[in-house]
């Protein structure tokens, strides 16, 4: 029996209590559960094993930068991690948002739940710089091995801070670079969210 | 060719360049460095309704030790730029290069953290091809330009060796449409 997001987020209230936040996204109104990053685990193995939930499938691991969407109950975490969640058995759907501050950004890995999160985790690791503590292959995944920064966050120039022009890694030796300014970025950005 | 140093610059020599370079101009092998949507344009000038093979260059070779000419079609990303230059060094010389798309020519509406805005900062660029993606006829007009640099009486003399530097660039013909 194909489950309503809303009726989900009430069985997941009903048995974790105050551990969950009932939230429903601002655009499409959808419901969905926002949780601290040490409940992240045993809530999304209770989604996969619950045999009514049989969340089999994790369509994705994401990551959205609240640096300028601040929502209260955000507040002193900058990341929220999200974690999509499919059922094919149950053929429904669920999402599950942890929150993450921004001086310690480590999540546990969920690998060992669903192996797809090796994959989600490592690119919202690339895109973030969010850590997944537990997983074995934190290595980069788009971006060369050696790019200095993590190119989503909302506080990193569209332009980059000079590493398409300085290619320090790629000039032969003797042709001289233009340095990487890894420091360099839109401050105000910042400083109008605040 | 060495026979130079037989009969100088005499009439035998510079002869002997000219049949030389009706081959190569006639003969000419691309390399397909086909990254995005360009490629779909240049597979389309290959194929029987454009008919690359009119000018004598639809002998496409995915191996660069077998072209001459580097068509670069597509975006590339600071992290295929190695890959461009590997390639573009294992191409005997003489060898010439087409920058085909804004995105190769100069980055194009991809002005991000991520792009080489512009491929002539490492290749020694001969032709530009404007547009997004640019028409087969534009390809076509751009090969028809490479054609007549192989026909410069010394075009084989000194092109374009590996990276490219200020000295070593040879004079782009900019704008093929």
């Amino acid at each position: 029996m194909p489950l309503l997001p809303d009726d989900i987020l009430r069985r997941l209230t009903d048995r974790f209590g105050d551990r969950i936040l009932p939230r429903k996204s601002p655009g499409s109104g959808q419901a969905f559960a926002l949780v601290a990053r040490e409940h992240v685990r045993p809530i999304l193995a209770h989604l996969r094993d619950d045999p009514e939930l049989a969340f089999d499938l994790l369509a994705d691991v994401t990551i959205i930068d609240h640096l300028q969407l601040e929502l209260p109950e955000m507040e002193g975490h900058r990341f929220a991690v999200i974690y999509i969640l499919r059922s094919l058995r149950q053929n429904h759907a669920f999402e599950v948002r942890a929150r993450v501050p921004e001086d310690d950004p480590i999540v546990p890995s969920v690998h060992d739940l669903w192996k797809s999160a090796l994959w989600g985790e490592r690119e919202a690791h690339d895109m973030y710089g969010v850590e997944f503590e537990g997983n074995p292959d934190m290595r980069r995944l788009l971006m060369p091995e050696d790019y200095p920064g993590f190119p989503l966050r909302k506080d990193y120039p569209l332009r980059g801070r000079g590493e398409r022009d300085a290619f320090p890694q790629y000039r032969p030796p003797g042709v001289p670079t233009s340095p990487v300014n890894v420091t360099a970025g839109p401050e105000e950005a910042r400083e109008t969210a605040r | 060719m060495g026979i130079e140093r037989i009969f100088g610059d005499s009439v035998i020599t510079t002869s002997v360049q000219a049949v030389v370079n009706w081959a190569r101009k006639n003969a000419l092998w691309p390399m397909p460095f086909g990254t995005a949507c360009c490629a779909i344009e240049m597979m389309a000038t290959l194929s029987g309704r454009y008919d690359m093979s009119r000018f004598g260059a639809e002998v496409i070779r995915f191996s660069p030790r077998q072209s001459d000419l580097m068509i670069v079609s597509g975006r590339v990303s600071i992290k295929m730029m190695p890959v461009l230059l590997k390639i573009w060094e294992q191409m005997p010389e003489p060898k010439w290069c087409i920058s085909m798309g804004a995105c190769a020519s100069s980055g194009g509406v991809f002005d991000t953290y991520t792009l080489v805005q512009g491929v002539d900062q490492f290749l020694p660029v001969h032709v530009y091809i404007p547009g997004c993606p640019p028409r087969p006829e534009s390809l076509l007009d751009a090969l028809l330009k490479i054609r007549e640099i192989v026909d410069e009486p010394l075009a084989t003399a000194g092109v374009s060796r590996g990276v490219s530097s200020e000295a070593a660039t040879p004079e782009p013909v900019k704008g093929a449409t």
